[in-house]
């Protein structure tokens, strides 16, 4: 798969801003609006680009309640008590892990009553051992650009 | 947050390039009615941005993980947590930082290559003056977060 430094320029421009003006990648990579379209297209087709998103703050939405946990699962049994937390309300992510605990997960809540709620849910679910909380505060910075692209070119 | 706002919101998170125009036209709007929608929205800050999805598979990053810290209770350094928070999210392949209420005081999600990757990040923040402990959980970078509020 090749991959240059235009292909990263226009990666890193639409990182900085999704939205911004093909024409304006293309001024500044030097090559025509065309190009850009056709490269960004072809970083879509081959799967190094999923697609495009805003970025919301859940708390303005009422989330007020981010928290992740980890969670102790009986070895064995952890794929069945993945699915069975992904089904709960409020769970954006779970996954295996590997670690000091088996499983990690995030959820968004609208209030630390819920969020107490989802961690008895939890709890009550078998095979479940033990369950560590991590409340989000103040901001969540998130730095999509600390990929590093840049050996990718290299290669 | 009118029906207006809550059709932008779920268009853009999808496809964060639609045009305002084909907005406009799906709920029978003006594209104007739109962008002052659009504008209002990221003016009170519930859009903050707006970003490219990369697969993190296919730029050779095998996992993602977590990094749940401890922040040293040492009186005699000063220690400011905002000040490692700050470090922490301008380190390379660290993409998500917050500060934690629970049983540690940080958590940092990155993206990882490889286990010796994974060793230098842990290294790097190790590092960082301040830190006390750092817990790490490893997961396969194959593992989707819901694209609403995060980026991988």
């Amino acid at each position: 798969m090749k991959f240059d430094q235009k292909d990263l320029k226009i990666i890193r421009s639409l990182q900085r801003d999704a939205r911004i003006n093909f024409a304006e990648i293309a001024k500044e990579c030097d090559v025509s609006i065309d190009t850009v379209i056709k490269r960004f297209n072809r970083l879509k087709k081959n799967g190094i680009v999923k697609g495009t998103t805003i970025l919301i703050n859940p708390r303005l939405l009422n989330f007020e309640c981010i928290a992740s946990f980890e969670v102790d699962v009986d070895p064995g049994e952890l794929a069945s008590v993945i699915v069975q937390v992904r089904e709960q309300p409020g769970i954006i992510f779970c996954t295996a892990t590997v670690g000091m605990h088996n499983m990690f997960a995030v959820s968004l809540q609208k209030s630390m009553k819920d969020l107490s709620s989802l961690k008895e849910n939890l709890k009550a679910l078998t095979h479940v051992r033990d369950i560590q909380t991590s409340i989000w505060v103040e901001e969540i910075l998130l730095c999509p650009q600390n990929f590093e692209l840049d050996k990718l070119t290299k290669r | 947050m009118e029906d207006v706002d809550k059709k932008i919101l779920e268009e853009l998170t999808k496809d964060a390039r639609t045009s305002f125009r084909k907005i406009a036209k799906m709920i029978d709007k003006s594209p104007d009615t739109i962008i002052n929608h659009y504008e209002k929205l990221k003016k009170i800050g519930l859009i903050r941005g707006s970003t490219i999805i990369v697969n993190p598979q296919r730029i050779n990053y095998e996992g993602m993980a977590a990094f749940q810290i401890d922040v040293s209770t040492d009186k005699t350094k000063k220690i400011d947590i905002n000040n490692i928070l700050d470090t922490l999210i301008k380190m390379p392949n660290i993409i998500m930082a917050t500060k934690t209420v629970g049983d540690h005081d940080l958590l940092a999600i990155g993206v990882i290559h490889d286990f010796d990757h994974l060793m230098k990040i842990n290294e790097e923040i190790s590092e960082i003056k301040g830190i006390k402990n750092i817990q790490t959980s490893l997961w396969a970078s194959g593992e989707e977060i819901c694209s609403k509020y995060f980026i991988v």
